[in-house]
């Protein structure tokens, strides 16, 4: 039965530069209902919290709230109207007691002004009891296990008398009865009827469990709203899942040789367990698998990024393990990192530096001016890079960052590719002159591995998939023919493809 | 941002190059202010008087030419006074056993190449920051000068004098000489140099320079030393000029430095800027502490003028940074 509307979002919508990643969703909250929002990676999930917490403001639509209507919350609106998000990464003060993070910012004082440290303890205290928290009040919250610290920002937003309270991903690394002791938190807090849940997970098996309706978004438009029971998991994937084919690239296929890249016995404690898998001539390799599957952290281990427990590479029956990416490099292996920003660019130096930076290694302790200039003009002209060489970095838009850190791999003289999350964040146009890179890339001898969370993209892309769940490579499939469904289900682990 | 204005910024860049360096308004402002103490006072365009300038900033100069690396690269060093300090004691109780001028200077250098290397180690040892590893050695360095000197001025009467009374061609001071090649030093070094892309790299994103195969810690302590080297070569200018150390030479130095650093362009994160805007920075101190002298302020009021040029310079290069931002 539900209660009072708590929220409303009318047709509401969000472009960055030309490209919907919202269109037009409707979605509405009711007092004591968890509504669950499923959707792929890049269906616009993460872009409807934003709005709501006042990070993002939508280009068009009504949010319908407290009895008014806005056309965009700012953050401090947000919060006053009692919508609190609890995000994936935890923003409780690790240094700060339970208590002391509870009160954060409406502190309780004494006559004279300072914090009452002993009521707040109380208070809070009985707060955790009456929720069934079993965590003490004085503790420091750096001292908690990740499910307790969603608990206490839990119980923080209930404190706040918030009483629209969203979960983003709140089980993605906790443990099996992790999850489950905040599941039953989330179903106490559910069966008061005051608050309502915006409740956001990868794993179906959640959603169904405690969702009292579901809500299926799909490229930034809304599918489907279900209420429960009246829906089973494999209609919800294939809601989530189902494209156009104008998305799915039309790549040539090269001509598949012999076995050249075999990656052997890859491991790391508490990420990655045991990889092994080859690559053959003129092939793209694909690695599928959740957010969190180990993917990334496979691809660091491959380039040296990061310590391996144990794993070796071979090129051609030749031992090309690297302990860092120093040795990879001078190996001839590449990674194109998930985080272009973060881990490629220099985004303060021109682009002309951003090229040549593994080739001035190479080349010699003097900078060969003309040289660089030479090259960096025919990597210009070679991806069609709208920019200028003196350009800083941070100016270009998504897809000309690529191009140059992939023209910086191809001055490097790199014979293993590793791309991990090519296309991330990039516009259509920019994406097809990627893909047709890659596949060059294969026809000309270089061995290939990408990783992607775009289902889309892995599949027309990749010859094969290896795909990854809970660190291990669980089976290695061929691309041609198998469906977006068919592939999610393996990454979930339900059914049987 | 989208191709559009990717292509109007290419349009506009060459003007927008020259009017957007921070060292074109360092030349404006220096001019105009030598040209208004020309007019409040017509000494200060005798020449005697701008030679003095380029003397009194030469030491200054060595040391900021190496802190420029350092900044650049995202580190830093505050300990250079205490370590000058230091070396400074060195030389002067060597020279005063009678050694040989050439070998206690070469010592001196090592000294404070030493000293930068320490600094350099600690910070990657253990993983903090160097602003704190060399606050916590000002203390070891000074300490060390004080308990060899027992903190007694050490004098070495004419020893080390050619540096300061000699003059190229009967003009140039060849203190002056000496900052110069330092500061054309560390310009090839930074936009010749492998190396000094290691140093605009390290700075713009150490992660991306590690994944790109660029050993930071190795080439973290190059830089260090590269500093100490600069620092040491100005002990041996500034030891020439005094003709005597005490513990406390160059105390304060490294503020200035860093000072001179940031005026010049140099964002305190790093990552970017040039020999040449750290030149400009130290002549406009030397202006400013030349002007105020002959107009005898009293030089409390100028630690203040520095001081406030020092948060005019942040603000200019702040303000743009962080326009829009409501945190």
């Amino acid at each position: 039965m539900p209660g009072d509307k708590l929220l409303d979002l009318v047709e509401v919508s969000k472009e960055y530069s030309g490209t919907k990643v919202l269109d037009a969703v409707s979605f509405s909250l009711h007092a004591g209902e968890v509504h669950c929002l499923v959707g792929e990676n890049g269906a616009g999930k993460s872009t409807l919290i934003k709005i709501l917490s006042g990070a993002v403001q939508p280009n068009g639509g009504q949010i319908r709230l407290a009895g008014r209507v806005y056309s965009h919350l700012e953050p401090k609106d947000s919060l006053r109207l009692g919508i609190a998000t609890i995000y994936q990464d935890i923003d409780l003060i690790e240094t700060l007691s339970v208590a002391d993070n509870i009160y954060l910012g409406d502190e309780l004082r004494t006559p004279l002004g300072f914090v009452d440290r002993q009521r707040q303890i109380r208070t809070a205290t009985q707060l955790l009891e009456r929720l069934r928290i079993r965590v003490g009040a004085a503790v420091l919250v750096g001292e908690l296990s990740p499910a307790q610290k969603q608990m206490i920002q839990l119980a923080k937003a209930l404190h706040r008398e918030s009483r629209i309270i969203i979960m983003d991903e709140p089980t993605s690394s906790l443990g099996h009865e992790e999850a489950r002791a905040l599941m039953e938190l989330v179903g106490g807090v559910i069966a008061g009827g005051v608050v309502g849940i915006i409740y956001i997970s990868h794993f179906l098996d959640e959603v169904f469990q405690i969702g009292d309706r579901i809500t299926v978004l799909k490229d930034g438009r809304m599918v489907a709203t279900h209420a429960k029971g009246e829906v089973d998991p494999s209609q919800v994937i294939r809601e989530m899942v189902g494209r156009e084919a104008s998305l799915f690239y039309n790549r040539e296929k090269v001509r598949i040789g012999e076995p050249a890249l075999q990656v052997s016995h890859f491991s790391r404690a508490g990420a990655v367990k045991d990889v092994s898998f080859e690559v053959r001539e003129g092939e793209i390799f694909g690695i599928g698998g959740l957010v969190g599957s180990g993917r990334t952290e496979l691809a660091n281990l491959l380039f040296g990024a990061d310590p391996a427990d144990g794993g070796r590479l071979y090129l051609h029956g030749q031992d090309i393990t690297a302990g860092s990416p120093h040795r990879a490099i001078a190996n001839g292996i590449s990674m194109i990192a998930e985080n272009r920003q973060e881990d490629g660019l220099f985004l303060i130096r021109p682009v002309k530096e951003n090229m040549v930076v593994l080739h001035t290694e190479k080349a010699g302790p003097l900078v060969g001016r003309k040289r660089e200039n030479a090259l960096v003009r025919g990597m210009v002209k070679r991806f069609g890079i709208v920019a200028s060489p003196s350009q800083e970095a941070r100016e270009l838009s998504g897809g000309n960052q690529q191009k140059v850190i992939m023209s910086r791999w191809l001055l490097s003289e790199a014979r293993v590719f590793i791309f991990d999350e090519p296309t991330k964040g990039i516009d259509i146009g920019a994406k097809q002159e990627i893909y047709r890179f890659m596949t060059e890339l294969a026809g000309s001898g270089k061995l290939i591995i990408m990783i992607s969370s775009d289902m889309p993209e892995l599949l027309s892309m990749s010859d094969r998939i290896g795909v990854m769940r809970n660190g291990e490579m669980v089976k290695v499939i061929d691309a041609q023919g198998v469906s977006e469904a068919e592939l999610l289900e393996m990454f979930l682990g339900i059914a049987a493809a | 941002m989208d191709t559009q204005s990717g292509r109007a910024k290419k349009a506009g860049s060459a003007l927008g190059r020259l009017f957007g360096r921070q060292s074109f308004f360092l030349v404006a402002i220096i001019l105009i202010l030598a040209i208004a103490a020309g007019i409040i006072n017509p000494k200060f365009f005798v020449l005697r008087n701008l030679l003095n300038i380029l003397e009194q900033i030469s030491v200054l100069g060595l040391v900021a030419a190496g802190a420029t690396i350092l900044i650049i690269s995202g580190n830093f060093d505050i300990s250079v006074g205490a370590m000058i300090g230091l070396s400074a004691c060195v030389m002067a109780m060597l020279l005063k056993t009678g050694m040989n001028e050439l070998l206690a200077a070469l010592i001196g250098i090592l000294v404070c190449v030493a000293c930068s290397l320490l600094n350099g180690f600690l910070s990657i040892r253990l993983g903090a920051p160097s602003f704190i590893i060399s606050l916590a050695t000002i203390g070891v360095f000074h300490g060390a000068a004080l308990a060899a000197t027992e903190g007694v001025i050490q004098t070495i009467y004419e020893q080390f004098g050619a540096i300061s009374n000699t003059n190229l061609f009967n003009v140039f001071p060849l203190m002056f000489v000496i900052s110069i090649l330092g500061f054309v030093f560390v310009h090839v070094i930074l936009n010749n140099t492998r190396l000094g892309r290691r140093v605009f790299a390290i700075g713009a994103n150490r992660k991306a320079a590690f994944l790109s195969g660029i050993g930071v810690k190795q080439n973290t302590l190059v830089f260090f030393a590269l500093s100490g080297l600069l620092a040491g070569v100005a002990t041996v200018v500034l030891l020439s000029r005094l003709g005597a150390a005490l513990p406390t030479t160059g105390a304060g130095l490294e503020l200035k430095a860093i000072g001179a650093v940031v005026i010049g362009g140099v964002p305190i994160t790093g990552g970017t800027g040039n020999a040449l805007g750290t030149f400009l920075g130290v002549l406009l101190i030397g202006v400013i502490s030349n002007m105020l002298n002959l107009s005898r302020v009293n030089p409390y009021y100028q630690e203040i003028a520095y001081g406030a040029l020092v948060v005019l310079s942040v603000a200019v290069s702040y303000l743009r940074i962080n326009a829009g931002r409501k945190y």
